[in-house]
């Protein structure tokens, strides 16, 4: 692999890389919340990625100016998809963090080997 | 958190923190800004208050937090779908760099800013108030 | 197939998804001041989608799909809704469905909830049906992603609804590794959106066709995201692991949303997005094919061996589910016209099968509190017509004739002699045979031996037969359940026609 292939595509390595270390902080810690925060951080690495789709080398924020109506715009539509994916990921982490709470009363710890086994 | 720096700091910062919240919930059409983000602004802002200075508002408020936060995830929810509904109305297009140009998108950003804000207290509640 | 565009018409897939979701959001308001009213709004919610769905199903029987622009954004731009006839046989399926198991719901909610949360439950539902309705029928990828968090989150609350220990672990289990999947899923859009840069289903398929040889290794990832992340979802065999938990401890009305619908809209987009999408070249280009009809002859023998294993019914029941997520799934493999057409078929028919079962669990826990599989001595005196149907869905289950499952498994027998794979027809024989071997021990018990344990005062009438023991909303639903395994194992020619419309669109 070209080392200037990779420093070119940067940001798509990096979004690689946190979505692998996410999904495995999900897979394999123990601990609930670093799971959920597993999670965050798996959902952000998407983020980046789309951003990154939408990003345009030389491009400027995608505000209209009277004075320079031909100016190159970076492509607006990934960033706002993922302002829904924010609302989703926000709302996936207040429910797994409420379902936490709740299981942390009924067996008074946050560990899942604790409880969580295969049936 | 009963440090001492921190109440300090953040008793000076709370004004500043609300009113950029309201500043980008007012930009939220037609330059960078937004309902959403300004009113998540302005809901950590009331969060982190909460958790510094601890429960300060008796219960009856609280509730009345939660239940404003249901009510206006119903009427937002609502609004949002009624602009699906009816086609090709999209209002007038607005005035670059001028606030308030645009009619009823400038009124429903501030619904949706309160929406958000709300939302996040109430979530906040519904968690801490489980036990 | 013509598009076409009815002005009446072509609203009605959009009013299916937005009714359902303004009513979800009145709900919790509603909860608040009345809880009585919230079931039968409810109720009456299902039912008027119900019958829009069948005007719609009338309509696109006659080989025109219907396509609706949201809000007047056209097609490459806005979001797109199209109805063709496999959506449309799903959207009735899906409303009928949820009508019956709404009417269950009347007195079972009450039976197994606590009173605070009635009106959670109902808005979750909703919020599930109208995510549902609307993946099935959105033609727009990320519209899809946001649908099925709406589908999925609620789902995990329908769950969590019975907020004892185990259905709040099995929960937070759903609501992890489902946000995996979504997430792989919403990674594949997104790989989807970079080769394209088109969301929309049709529009994607036009570019793929164009530049698919420049992206080769692309496209696989992309294919092998989406098949992970659906396949979480739709738990396929290695990733079923949230299914068994979560479809046992739930209580019985959202078990059977969950296990009849929740787990199918996922193949279907996943059809969609797999067949549209990509098309059917790169489907057989890459090895995408073998590996779905691997995993779902695993799924199909080792759901089967977890379901044996299991003492208690519903998980039992769970475990089936997954066996007969890999029926389907190896229909989606074949990509043969039969194979196709049976996976579709098996959707709807085990949809009626596992919405029987489950209720008939609930039914069953209802009158007599009995959860496990060995304590059903009797119980076919005890509830005649509840372990009646109960029999016709299992015999359909194993796939007896005259029973729709039957149908189903013939079809997917022919698809796999279509796509010259012979050995296929013995994995359904033999996936066939372990059904039986797990549901026939519950009818054989409960018809032919004796109830020690309740029996001894009145020994003389054990084997007469009783009146069911419970109110006519939950007698009334499994009847009508029941009736329609036996209507689709008889009459399997009008859902056929739809899916045969679609599928002859789709090879």
């Amino acid at each position: 692999m070209d080392l200037e292939l990779i420093l070119l595509n940067f940001p798509y390595v990096v979004a690689i890389i946190l979505f692998s270390m996410g999904t495995l902080i999900v897979l394999t810690q123990a601990n609930l919340v670093k799971k959920v925060i597993g999670i965050n951080i798996m959902e952000t690495s998407i983020f980046l990625f789309f951003i990154a789709v939408g990003n345009m080398h030389g491009g400027v924020p995608p505000i209209y100016d009277p004075a320079y109506p031909e100016a190159l715009y970076v492509n607006p539509l990934p960033s706002v998809m993922m302002l829904t994916g924010i609302v989703v990921s926000f709302s996936v982490t207040a429910f797994a963090l409420a379902l936490i709470v709740k299981l942390y009363i009924y067996y008074g710890t946050i560990s899942a080997p604790n409880f969580m086994k295969l049936k | 958190m009963h440090d001492y720096a921190t109440r300090v700091v953040f008793r000076y910062m709370l004004l500043f923190v609300l009113l950029y919240g309201v500043y980008v919930v007012m930009h939220g059409h037609i330059s960078p800004g937004g309902g959403f983000s300004g009113g998540m602004i302005i809901g950590l802002g009331l969060l982190l208050y909460i958790l510094i200075f601890g429960q300060l508002w008796n219960m009856s408020f609280r509730r009345m937090i939660l239940d404003s936060a249901i009510i206006f995830v119903g009427i937002g929810g609502i609004l949002e779908v009624l602009k699906f509904i009816i086609p090709h109305e999209h209002g007038p297009i607005g005035v670059p760099g001028t606030l308030f140009s645009v009619g009823i998108i400038s009124v429903s950003n501030f619904g949706i800013g309160i929406l958000v804000a709300s939302t996040i207290l109430g979530v906040y509640y519904m968690i801490s108030e489980e036990e | 197939m013509d598009i076409i565009g009815m002005d009446a018409l072509k609203v009605l897939p959009f009013y299916c998804v937005i009714i359902p979701l303004i009513a979800s959001f009145c709900m919790p308001v509603l909860a608040r001041w009345k809880k009585e009213f919230c079931a039968p709004l409810t109720t009456a919610v299902t039912a008027a989608v119900f019958i829009i769905t069948i005007i719609i199903g009338n309509h696109v029987i006659k080989g025109r799909a219907i396509s609706y622009a949201v809000a007047g954004w056209r097609a490459p731009w806005g979001i797109e809704i199209l109805v063709d006839p496999l959506s449309a046989v799903m959207i009735m399926l899906i409303s009928g469905i949820s009508l019956c198991i709404m009417v269950f719901s009347f007195t079972a909610i009450k039976y197994e909830l606590e009173r605070i949360v009635t009106g959670w439950f109902y808005t979750a539902f909703l919020l599930c049906f109208s995510g549902m309705i609307g993946l099935v029928i959105s033609n727009d990828i990320f519209n899809m992603y946001v649908l099925i968090e709406i589908a999925g989150i609620s789902a995990c609350a329908l769950v969590a609804a019975k907020g004892t220990r185990l259905s709040t672990e099995a929960a937070l289990k759903y609501l992890l590794l489902a946000t995996v999947g979504s997430g792989f899923i919403l990674f594949g859009i997104g790989f989807i959106y970079m080769i394209t840069g088109h969301l929309n289903i049709t529009f994607i398929a036009m570019e793929l066709a164009l530049i698919k040889d420049q992206y080769p290794i692309l496209i696989w990832t992309t294919l092998s995201f989406f098949v992970v992340g659906f396949g979480v979802k739709a738990a396929l065999f290695p990733l079923h692991l949230w299914l068994p938990d979560a479809h046992s401890s739930a209580p019985s009305p959202s078990s059977a949303i969950l296990s009849s619908l929740v787990v199918k809209v996922y193949i279907i987009a996943f059809v969609k997005i797999l067949f549209i999408a990509f098309g059917l070249e790169i489907f057989h280009e890459t090895y995408i094919r073998q590996l779905i009809i691997v995993l779902a002859v695993l799924a199909m023998l080792a759901g089967s061996f977890f379901a044996f294993v299991q003492i208690e019914l519903k998980r039992r029941l769970a475990y089936s589910t997954v066996a007969q997520v890999g029926y389907v799934f190896l229909g989606i493999g074949l990509g043969t016209p039969w194979g196709l057409a049976a996976g579709m078929l098996h959707i709807v028919v085990h949809a009626f099968m596992k919405t029987c079962l489950f209720l008939c669990a609930g039914a069953i826990a209802y009158q007599t509190g009995r959860k496990k599989v060995n304590e059903f001595a009797g119980m076919g005196y005890l509830m005649p017509v509840t372990m009646g149907a109960f029999t016709v869905a299992a015999f359909s289950m194993v796939g007896i004739p005259l029973f729709g499952g039957f149908i189903s498994k013939y079809g997917l027998a022919l698809g796999s002699l279509e796509a010259e794979m012979p050995l296929l027809i013995l994995v359904i024989v033999l996936s066939g045979l372990l059904n039986a071997t797990y549901y026939f021990p519950i009818i054989g018990q409960a018809y032919f031996s004796q109830d020690e344990s309740t029996g001894d005062n009145h020994g003389g009438d054990k084997k007469k037969f009783k009146r069911d023991d419970i109110p006519l909303s939950m007698l009334v639903p499994i009847v009508i359940v029941a009736l329609g395994v036996i209507y689709l194992g008889i009459f399997p020619g009008t859902i056929l026609k739809f899916i045969n419309l679609t599928v002859s669109v789709l090879l």
